[in-house]
């Protein structure tokens, strides 16, 4: 493929290696959560145990957002956000914009929660920081997603973090690409009865090889959104606005209109909902309301893309007289090739543009990634047998990030279920991950990492085919109940973790049966 | 829509799998007998695989190609992963060379 001359391969090792075995085991679980994160919404309903199947913008929401404005001081009419939350449930949060001393621009007001019928559940005043926090239903997919985008470090040093590992993830690939001379010709070969190093070699450049275009892909996307707040609007902002957030989020994001604050009741937003669904095909997920009460409101509906497209679908209407005005670009007033690719970039990286398909492909190609990631450690310790007494620590932690994190994250899912019924699932779903880290990291220490490995191989099936148990000793919805209810993802979820569990038994079992290769010094070359 | 992008994951995997069987690195590594692909039958199917993923992007249909290619290279590693659990390679009788790159 591409030759470099020795010293420059020699370079690019050392650079693939080096970047690797610093930043991989944060970039493992990033990407790990990341590929969980994938089904968050689904990991979601079955956790919870959802089984609404009509979205709260397809049920009557006119009557209830006339309630809560009437209710809500005229200061926050400024904008209305309206999403689902729970079980295909309302949130509402009216609010005006602030910059906060640090110069980031926020939103401050009350965030209503409404039940099925409309009732306001819960209510909270404040910043848009401190009020969207997890809640009880929905603790383990924010935990999951919290962990992916931030590694739980706070803002902006947890984007920032996960942006560099990004970049490394970038860094690695292209490394990679350039140190691998026989890319294709490679392609299928797996010499898993050769030394140690050329069977893991081949294990980390079959799996590096074929999931390159889209380790490229979600990298890229990744550090995109992780620089994007924390970076890239701070700069234009300071460039080009003198350092206005506010207003280059005006310019940027905004309907420019001529003020008209001349109070008007706002338009049916049931039409606008219908509507917005009629054109798209897709039930919106988030709808915006400029100056609520006002003549000169405005609504701006979110969709999903439509069959075929990855570009989501953004609609803008009339808020006092709910007619529809135009298809709205994601930046800027007129459509162009800069709005388009920002737009694509959120369906990139999720893979959520079709549907459970797409996520299922998005899910098998962050599986590849975590496969690489891991055996790219390992063949890096392999590689350096001889000093692998004064490395074992590092061959440890290997163990115990790349098995133990998966059976954390399992344990986290258990303690939620346990604690959901409870009301107390925002505290123990963290502390389950927590617990069970701090129970893997003891193990590490006391046991040598081959057998540590095997014993976290073991808990992490059992852990697999105990969930779907657990969830439904503790409440959940049992499958008839789902089907009844036409909720098939609480089934499928369920399938996948027995399938899952009993698969990685098998493979254990199977791996035990097979005679052990003792580890030799090879004197092959491995790239 | 969905048809279509079946038939075109369903061709290209096809392809995938008949380079896999056929390809000589793999079948000397692990010690299969028969005749492997020459260079250019496995630049022929290289160009098949992509045949309908150059199908699908000039529809425009975004959503499928990605969805193809993401399937391609799943679909791509899975297969070779399964497709390297022969029989133990032979022994080096004919003075076969060391395993190397």
């Amino acid at each position: 493929m591409i030759h470099l001359p020795k010293d420059e391969t020699k370079l690019m090792v050392a650079v693939h290696g080096w970047s690797g075995i610093v930043l991989g085991l944060l970039l493992y679980a990033v990407v790990f959560t990341g590929m969980a994160a994938v089904f968050a919404e689904e990991i979601g309903a079955w956790s919870a145990g959802h089984v609404e199947r009509q979205s709260a913008f397809e049920r009557p929401l006119d009557g209830a957002i006339q309630a809560l404005g009437a209710r809500t001081p005229e200061k926050y009419h400024e904008g209305v956000d309206l999403f689902e939350i729970g079980d295909h449930n309302l949130g509402v949060f009216f609010h005006h914009h602030e910059v906060k001393p640090n110069g980031q621009l926020s939103s401050r007001g009350i965030y209503y929660q409404l039940d099925r019928d409309g009732k306001i559940v819960g209510e909270q005043t404040g910043n848009a920081e401190d009020v969207f926090g997890p809640r009880n239903d929905d603790a383990l997919s924010s935990f999951l997603v919290d962990t992916h985008v931030r590694l739980h470090v706070p803002d902006p040093w947890g984007l920032l973090l996960t942006g560099i590992l990004g970049l490394a993830m970038l860094v690695a690939a292209i490394s990679g690409l350039l140190i691998h001379r026989h890319l294709l010709k490679d392609i299928f070969t797996l010499r898993r009865k050769a030394s140690p190093v050329l069977a893991e070699r081949d294990r980390h450049s079959v799996a590096g090889t074929w999931s390159l275009p889209f380790a490229f892909l979600l990298a890229f996307t990744g550090s995109f959104f992780s620089f994007y707040g924390t970076v890239g609007v701070p700069i234009v902002a300071m460039a080009a606005f003198g350092g206005d957030q506010e207003a280059l989020s005006e310019a940027v994001f905004g309907n420019p209109a001529k003020p008209d604050p001349r109070p008007h009741a706002i338009g049916s937003l049931d039409r606008i909902s219908a509507d917005a669904i009629r054109r798209t095909g897709e039930i919106p997920t988030f709808m915006a309301i400029e100056n609520f009460g006002r003549t000169d409101a405005l609504v701006t509906t979110y969709h999903q893309p439509g069959p075929g497209d990855i570009e989501p679908v953004t609609l803008l209407y009339n808020g006092a007289t709910a007619m529809f005005e135009h298809e709205k670009p994601s930046i800027g007033q007129r459509p162009s090739a800069g709005g388009s690719l920002v737009a694509i970039m959120g369906p990139l990286h999720f893979g959520n543009f079709a549907g459970l398909f797409s996520k299922a492909i998005w899910f098998g190609l962050g599986f590849a990634t975590c496969y690489v990631t891991l055996t790219g450690l390992r063949l890096w310790l392999t590689r350096r047998q001889d000093d692998l007494r004064s490395l074992a620590w590092l061959d440890r932690t290997v163990v115990v990030v790349g098995f133990g994190l998966p059976l954390a994250l399992l344990a986290s899912a258990a303690a939620f279920l346990v604690a959901m019924p409870l009301g107390s699932a925002v505290y123990w779903t963290p502390a389950g991950f927590l617990l069970a880290s701090a129970a893997i990291i003891a193990a590490g220490i006391a046991l040598p990492a081959r057998r540590l490995e095997r014993l976290l191989q073991i808990a992490i099936s059992l852990l697999l085919i105990a969930l779907p148990l657990i969830r439904l000793m503790t409440g959940g919805p049992g499958w008839p109940r789902a089907i009844e209810a036409g909720q098939p993802i609480i089934i499928a979820v369920d399938i996948a973790l027995l399938v899952a569990g009993g698969w990685m038994l098998w493979l254990g079992k199977t791996r035990t049966a097979r005679p052990r290769q003792t580890r030799k010094i090879s004197l092959q070359p491995a790239e | 829509m969905t048809y279509a992008l079946l038939i075109a994951i369903g061709w290209s995997l096809a392809i995938i799998l008949l380079l896999c069987r056929g390809d000589p690195k793999r079948r000397r590594t692990i010690g299969l007998a028969g005749p492997a692909h020459d260079t250019r039958a496995r630049r022929l199917l290289g160009a098949a695989i992509f045949a309908p993923g150059l199908l699908l992007a000039l529809s425009g249909d975004s959503a499928s190609f990605l969805i193809w290619l993401g399937s391609c290279t799943v679909g791509g590693w899975l297969l070779a992963l399964l497709s390297n659990d022969g029989p133990a390679p032979r022994a080096s009788a004919g003075g076969r060379r060391p395993e190397r790159d």
